[in-house]
């Protein structure tokens, strides 16, 4: 009985330094998953959040991309969207929380893929939102390209993946802007 | 001659037999076990799954709950009407489809009807009125053409086309 004590202290023991060393001296992948988990965090807001508290946010959430970012998120049903620059995605994060009362937001089935140089990181993940409280709730496959500025993990780029690929769909849009369109699979991206 | 004395043996209670049984370290051993078991199957073999959207309308309703056969291609490859879960980064949220195109295939819609290689396929579990029109689709040679069941809803809205074999997590068990 002394023993399997003294084999569970050691396991708990064990177990409790490496999460102190994870915690403190995180590899580039927990630190890209802790930074995913903040960005997630912050992305989410309650309905009674103040508007000191949306502004500060806001401005947090925008820290996690490069100056140069680029989003691209193409989803069945909506409206193609292209922002480039941090102050772009500001102005749209912002519009986000101004026109919905509350978003919860979460990010799932991280993968990372590091480049050879170590200092880029693909990461492709499912993103889950949730709006006003709904019980249904909008899946989308990303994938954002990552780069380490000043020992930090920002996001370089972030566009949706068509898991599906949807041909007619994005036809049906291009021909509703007014023009009869021939688009091949490289164009969709197929 | 000697005379002994046995202390009576005390049985326990009725209410304790019930919840940790005769041999409290065996019946540990066992609940251990079967946890393990437990956790084994829903992670490796049948993924427990909660159904959330419209897509799959009236063959599969809205929050029912199902399985994930994770092991049902292992000895096979998926067939034409299987309903199967497709996974998008991972499986904590998977698509659910039918599989209507196989590899190498040509899918087509006109007036909702679905043409394979120029032939008419039999839908019987396709219930509600669908007027969707596709131009005909050439399927790669590991790609799959995947479609909910409720096509009355508009086709920008539904969310179908083809993927690679290697998205498929496996087949809807009920």
């Amino acid at each position: 009985m002394k023993w399997a004590f003294r084999g569970a202290l050691a396991v708990i023991l064990i177990a409790l330094g490496v999460w102190i060393w994870v915690t403190f001296f995180p590899g580039p992948e927990q630190a890209i998953r802790k930074q995913l988990a903040q960005l997630a965090k912050l992305g989410s807001f309650a309905s009674n959040e103040g508007a000191l508290a949306k502004g500060l946010n806001t401005q947090q959430l925008a820290g996690f991309f490069t100056q140069d970012v680029e989003v691209s998120v193409d989803v069945p049903g909506l409206q193609r969207v292209k922002l480039s620059g941090r102050d772009n995605l500001l102005t749209a994060a912002m519009a986000v929380r101004g026109n919905l009362s509350n978003l919860k937001v979460d990010l799932l089935d991280i993968n990372v893929t590091f480049g050879p140089d170590k200092n880029t990181a693909i990461v492709n993940l499912t993103l889950k939102v949730q709006t006003n409280g709904e019980r249904d709730f909008t899946p989308q496959e990303m994938k954002f390209t990552m780069k380490k500025v000043n020992g930090e993990w920002l996001i370089r780029e972030a566009e949706t993946v068509r898991t599906l690929s949807q041909r007619l769909n994005k036809m049906n849009r291009l021909n509703g802007l007014g023009g009869k369109l021939i688009v091949s699979d490289q164009d969709l991206g197929a | 001659m000697e005379t002994v004395l046995e202390a009576p043996v005390q049985s326990p209670s009725l209410l304790r037999r019930a919840v940790i049984g005769r041999d409290p370290k065996r019946t540990l051993q066992r609940v251990v076990i079967l946890v393990a078991i437990c956790f084994v199957i829903a992670k490796f073999v049948l993924l427990p799954i909660r159904i959330s959207g419209p897509s799959m309308l009236p063959t599969y309703s809205e929050h029912g709950v199902n399985f994930v056969n994770r092991v049902a291609y292992l000895f096979h490859e998926p067939h034409r009407g299987d309903v199967v879960a497709i996974r998008l980064a991972g499986p904590s949220i998977m698509y659910m489809k039918r599989i209507i195109g196989l590899p190498g295939e040509t899918v087509a819609f006109h007036d909702g009807h679905v043409f394979i290689n120029g032939k008419l396929l039999d839908e019987p579990y396709v219930r509600f009125p669908c007027s969707w029109e596709h131009e005909p689709r050439t399927l790669g040679n590991f790609e799959y053409y995947f479609v909910g069941d409720n096509r009355s809803m508009p086709q920008e809205d539904h969310t179908e086309g083809k993927a690679s074999r290697e998205r498929i997590v496996g087949k809807l068990l009920l």
